[in-house]
């Protein structure tokens, strides 16, 4: 009788597989960033991505997020990053465009944790055109 | 009997190769020599436009490896001046982390959107501008250069304390913000090094990365140790008076700010640096205050 218990988990399993789609692939923009465990910028690092790096948008009923996050899919990782950090488009990132240059720092992780922190912490703004 | 049939085949084939050699009139070897004649073929090559698609391969080819050259040589070279300036601002507030303490958890406290309004204001359109804050009394406001953008640190310590209002962090920041136009950073920081590696290329050497590691120096001792002269602070501050004196709200405010960071700084040890950063804000008040009238 133990698998009467189970029965409401597998339909649930089912449900939460059929609702969910990739809405799209997208890059990620700055030089270094981080899949957060949650929708906000405090949350933990899942993983540690650089720029270019393709990123599936996931739509799913059981996830809700606020208009400035978008739920992703990064290699094995499910996790949350700013859409202003997403482009439809492949960026022109620094490390692209200068590979020997930008290999020489031979930047080690707590570095690369950093630059990914730091993008988190900045407040971006411009001044509107007139 | 065999010796007589054996004659008369013997002379039968000999009378038949004769015949034939007198038909053609060539040998074999002839015949094999026209076929690796070329001169013989070219007709036939050009007839086909075979020679023609072969000089088009021979072009592509080369055309394909300068392609590639090109490609490879791109690889190896340094940055602009201003990619320059952008990765070591950054670079420079990595290798920083710890010491500035800018990783913290902190609420929204609209900055954005009241810098914005002030630099829109004053006329200033179409500026990119990222602000860090930092949770450390060491470090009390700095701009260093971005690629394209200005990177403004401001200490949360230092406005919480001052109890400073939105529109005085955002004129804290417009001041910034003219002294990085002004180009004193890049002059005080700048080496020669940077102007002659930006944008060359190093293909079959290392790149020299010690322009970077001496970036990064003068980064520090600039923001912590040398800061501004007199005259530096005297520009930016007349600068500052023309550009707020016609609003006189932002001009009174502006006023009123470098008093209280005057007073502030007089009285709390833990700001004693901000004079030798920033030479004063009472002389800046005497800059901006009007003549006294000599009677």
């Amino acid at each position: 009788m133990w698998w009467i218990l189970l029965l409401p988990t597998l339909l649930f399993a089912d449900t939460v597989a059929t609702d969910e789609k990739v809405v799209g692939v997208f890059y990620f923009k700055p030089m270094f960033g981080h899949v957060h465990q949650s929708a906000t910028i405090s949350s933990a690092s899942l993983t540690t991505i650089q720029c270019s790096h393709p990123i599936k948008v996931v739509e799913s009923s059981k996830v809700s997020v606020s208009a400035e996050w978008a739920y992703v899919q990064v290699a094995d990782y499910r996790g949350f990053l700013l859409k202003q950090f997403l482009s439809e488009k492949r960026p022109d990132c620094f490390q692209g465009k200068y590979p020997k240059f930008f290999d020489a720092f031979n930047l080690d992780l707590s570095e690369l944790y950093y630059w990914g922190r730091l993008n988190d912490q900045y407040i971006q703004g411009e001044t509107r055109v007139k | 009997m065999i010796s007589t049939s054996r004659a008369k085949l013997a002379l039968s084939s000999f009378l038949i190769s004769l015949s034939v050699l007198a038909q053609t009139g060539k040998l074999q070897d002839e015949k094999e020599l026209e076929a690796v004649d070329f001169s013989t073929i070219k007709k036939v090559l050009q007839q086909d436009g075979l020679m023609e698609s072969s000089r088009r391969k021979v072009k592509e080819v080369q055309i394909l490896k300068k392609e590639q050259g090109k490609v490879e040589s791109g690889r190896y070279f340094y940055p602009s001046e201003s990619e320059i300036w952008g990765f070591t601002s950054e670079y420079w507030l990595v290798k920083n982390a710890q010491l500035l303490n800018w990783d913290f958890e902190k609420p929204d406290y609209g900055l954005e959107k009241s810098f914005s309004t002030t630099m829109e204001t004053l006329g200033f359109y179409q500026k990119k501008y990222k602000i860090l804050l930092i949770n450390s009394p060491s470090l009390v406001k700095a701009s260093i250069p971005g690629d394209g953008e200005m990177i403004f640190l401001l200490s949360v310590p230092f406005i919480k304390t001052l109890d400073l209002s939105k529109l005085e962090i955002s004129l804290l920041l417009f001041e910034e913000f003219i002294r990085l136009e002004q180009g004193y950073f890049k002059k005080n920081v700048g080496t020669e090094k940077l102007k002659n590696l930006a944008g060359t290329n190093f293909r079959g050497k290392k790149p020299d990365i010690s322009m970077i590691d001496e970036l990064l120096k003068n980064y520090s001792n600039q923001i912590q140790e040398k800061g501004y002269t007199f005259q530096q602070q005297f520009e930016i501050t007349k600068k500052m008076d023309s550009f707020l004196k016609s609003n006189p709200a932002l001009w009174n405010a502006y006023f009123r700010l470098l008093g209280k960071i005057d007073k502030f700084i007089k009285v709390n040890v833990q700001y004693k640096d901000y004079v030798k950063l920033y030479p004063s804000p009472e002389m800046q008040v005497k800059w901006l205050s009007p003549a006294e009238k000599v009677l």
